[in-house]
C-alpha cells in the first residue's frame, strides 16, 4: 500500500473541496453585492478571489508533484487528472464571481424593476445548486447526479435569455443603457459559471467511466 | 528467414487473426502463441494454471504481476525452457503457428532456436565478444557469412557501434548493460522469429535499462517480443500488450493465475479486474 501516495491524493481532493466551498462563497457575496449595492461587499469578493488562487495553485503544484513522484496509474491517475480539470473550472468560476463583483460597482444609480434582480437572483441560486451538485457527485462518485447538470444549465440559459429580453425593454435613456450593457456581462457570467459546473460533471464521469465525453455538444446541439 | 541447413519441424501454419478474448481491435494481428488452459507444476506444487492467451506477431507483450505469481514460469513454457527441470510438468496447449510445441515429435532444441530466450542476469561466455555471438550460428551450422551475421545482430542489439574495435575481448569485459545487449545480440544471431526476456533489465541501472527499452521498441520491429517484469512502469513504457498475473490461494495452496490481459493502455487507465487496479495502483499487499 503506498500510504503517503493516498495521504497525498486525499488531501488533493480535500483542498479541492475547499476550493469548491469558497467558490461559493465568493458566488454568494457577489450576488449579494449586486442586489443589495454594496461596494464594501462587492471589494471582499474581489479580494477573497485570493483564498481561491491559493487553493488553486497548491493543486497545480501538488499534482506536478505527484505525478513527477509517484506516476499514478489506473483509477489514481483518472482522479489526478479530474482534480487537475475541476481545479481549474473552480477557478474560472470563482474569476466570474469577481466580474460580476466588479461589475456591480460600476452600474449607475437607476432603479430598474425588481424582476430584473429577480432574474439574477434565480440565475445565481440556480448556480449555486449546480455547483452543490457538481461538487457532491464528486465527492460521492455519483454519475446520475453529474449527469443531471445538464437539465440543470439549460434552466439557466433559459433565464439568460430572459434577462437579456428583459435589457431590451429597460428603454433608451443613457444610463439605462450603461445598466443593460453591465446586466449583460453579469448574466453571461452566470450563465458560464454553470457551464462550468457541467464540465465538472464531466470530470466525474470521466473519473468513473475512463471514457471522455462531453454531455452536451454545443457545435451540434440536439434538436429540442 | 535464413534457416541454412537446419530442419524445421514446425510447420508454420496458416495465419490467425485475433477476434476472440477481448482482445482490443487496434490489436488484430496475426497469433504467434495461442496459449490454451495452460498448467506448469514442479513436484506437487501448482506454479501456474489456467492460462488463456494469445500474442500477436511484432509486438511487445509483457507478464507483470508480483513475486511467485508464475509469471515466470510461463514465460519458460513458451520454449519449453521447463523441460530443462526433472519435475517440471506442463498441461494444456502451447499452440506456435498453430502447432503445440510440446507435440510428439517437436524437437524442442528446434523450438529454442525459433524463440530465443534472454534471462536476468547477463550470462555471455567466457569468451571474446565474437564468438559470444557466433557460438550459435556455428553450432546451427549457419556458418555461411558468419562475420556478416555476427555484425548484423550485434547492430539490431544497438552494441555494434561500441564493440565493433575489440571483438576479440572477453565479452566480461563488457559493461552489465553491454553484456545484457551482447546477451540479446547472442539470442537473435540465430534469427528466431521470439525472443522471450525473462526481467532482462532488472540487475541494470537507469540508463542501461533506457538503453535495453530503446533497444526492444526497435526489436519489434523484426520480432515479437515477450517480457516478464516486475517493474511495472516498464511494462507501461514498453509493452503493447500486458497480461496481469496474481496469485489465488485455495487449500492452503498458492497458484499462479492470469486475472487480466489487455492493452497496456487499458490495464493501466481503466483495468477490468479490481485485482489489477490494486496491483498497478499500488495497493498491493
Amino acid at each position: 500500500m503506498r500510504t503517503s501516495f493516498q495521504d497525498e491524493l486525499n488531501l488533493l481532493e480535500t483542498t479541492l473541496h475547499e476550493e469548491g466551498a469558497l467558490v461559493l462563497r465568493a458566488l454568494r457575496g457577489a450576488l449579494n453585492a449586486l442586489e443589495q449595492r454594496d461596494h464594501e461587499l462587492a471589494d471582499e469578493v474581489i479580494a477573497f478571489d485570493d483564498d481561491v488562487d491559493q487553493r488553486y495553485i497548491s493543486i497545480e503544484e501538488g499534482i506536478q508533484s505527484l505525478l513527477a513522484r509517484q506516476t499514478p496509474v489506473a483509477s489514481d491517475l483518472r482522479l489526478v487528472l479530474a482534480i487537475l480539470h475541476v481545479n481549474l473550472h473552480l477557478e474560472r468560476m470563482a474569476d466570474y464571481c469577481v466580474t460580476i463583483a466588479k461589475l456591480s460597482k460600476l452600474v449607475p444609480d437607476v432603479e430598474p424593476s425588481p424582476r430584473f434582480i429577480e432574474g439574477f437572483e434565480e440565475m445565481g441560486s440556480r448556480c449555486e445548486e449546480m455547483i452543490r451538485i457538481a461538487l457532491d457527485a464528486f465527492a460521492n462518485r455519483n454519475l446520475e447526479a453529474a449527469e443531471s447538470l445538464v437539465a440543470l444549465d439549460e434552466l439557466i440559459d433559459r433565464a439568460n435569455r430572459r434577462v437579456v429580453e428583459r435589457i431590451l425593454e429597460l428603454g433608451e435613456a443613457e444610463r439605462m443603457r450603461e445598466y443593460g450593457l453591465r446586466m449583460v456581462l453579469v448574466s453571461r457570467a452566470l450563465e458560464r459559471i454553470g457551464d462550468h459546473a457541467v464540465d465538472i460533471g464531466e470530470q466525474v464521469a470521466y473519473l468513473l467511466t475512463a471514457e471522455f465525453r462531453e454531455f452536451t455538444d454545443a457545435s451540434h446541439p440536439q434538436p429540442a | 528467414m535464413m534457416t541454412d541447413d537446419v530442419t524445421i519441424p514446425i510447420d508454420v501454419g496458416p495465419v490467425e487473426i485475433a477476434q476472440e478474448r477481448g482482445t482490443p481491435a487496434s490489436a488484430q494481428r496475426e497469433v504467434v502463441f495461442d496459449i490454451r488452459d495452460l498448467e506448469a507444476s514442479y513436484g506437487t506444487t501448482t506454479a501456474v494454471s489456467g492460462v488463456n492467451l494469445e500474442i500477436y506477431h511484432n509486438l511487445i507483450t509483457a507478464m507483470i504481476g508480483p513475486s511467485g505469481c508464475g509469471k515466470s514460469t510461463f514465460i519458460r513454457c513458451l520454449n519449453r525452457m521447463n523441460d530443462l527441470i526433472p519435475t517440471a510438468k506442463i498441461d494444456g496447449e502451447v499452440l506456435f503457428h498453430g502447432q503445440d510445441i510440446y507435440g510428439d515429435g517437436v524437437d524442442p532444441v528446434e523450438v529454442r532456436r525459433r524463440i530465443g530466450m534472454v534471462f536476468q542476469r547477463a550470462n555471455p561466455f567466457p569468451k571474446s565478444i565474437y564468438d559470444n555471438v557466433a557460438w550459435g550460428p556455428r553450432v546451427l551450422g549457419m556458418k555461411r557469412d558468419l562475420d556478416e551475421r555476427v555484425e548484423r545482430a550485434l547492430t539490431q542489439a544497438a552494441l555494434w557501434n561500441e564493440v565493433k574495435d575489440r571483438m576479440k575481448k572477453s565479452a566480461l569485459s563488457l559493461s552489465g548493460g553491454q553484456q545484457q545487449r551482447l546477451c540479446i545480440a547472442r539470442a537473435i544471431a540465430i534469427e528466431p522469429e521470439v525472443l522471450l526476456l525473462d526481467e532482462p533489465a532488472s540487475a541494470l541501472d537507469p540508463i542501461a535499462t533506457a538503453a535495453i527499452e530503446e533497444l526492444m521498441h526497435d526489436l519489434k520491429r523484426d520480432y515479437t517480443l515477450v517480457i516478464v517484469t516486475h517493474n511495472m512502469q516498464q511494462a507501461a513504457r514498453v509493452a503493447d500488450m500486458t497480461a496481469f498475473f496474481s496469485l489465488e490461494v485455495g487449500d492452503g495452496k498458492r497458484t499462479g493465475v492470469l486475472v487480466e490481459y489487455d492493452s497496456t493502455d487499458k490495464l493501466f487507465t481503466n483495468p477490468g479486474d479490481k485485482r489489477t487496479e490494486d496491483y498497478v495502483t499500488g495497493r498491493f499487499g
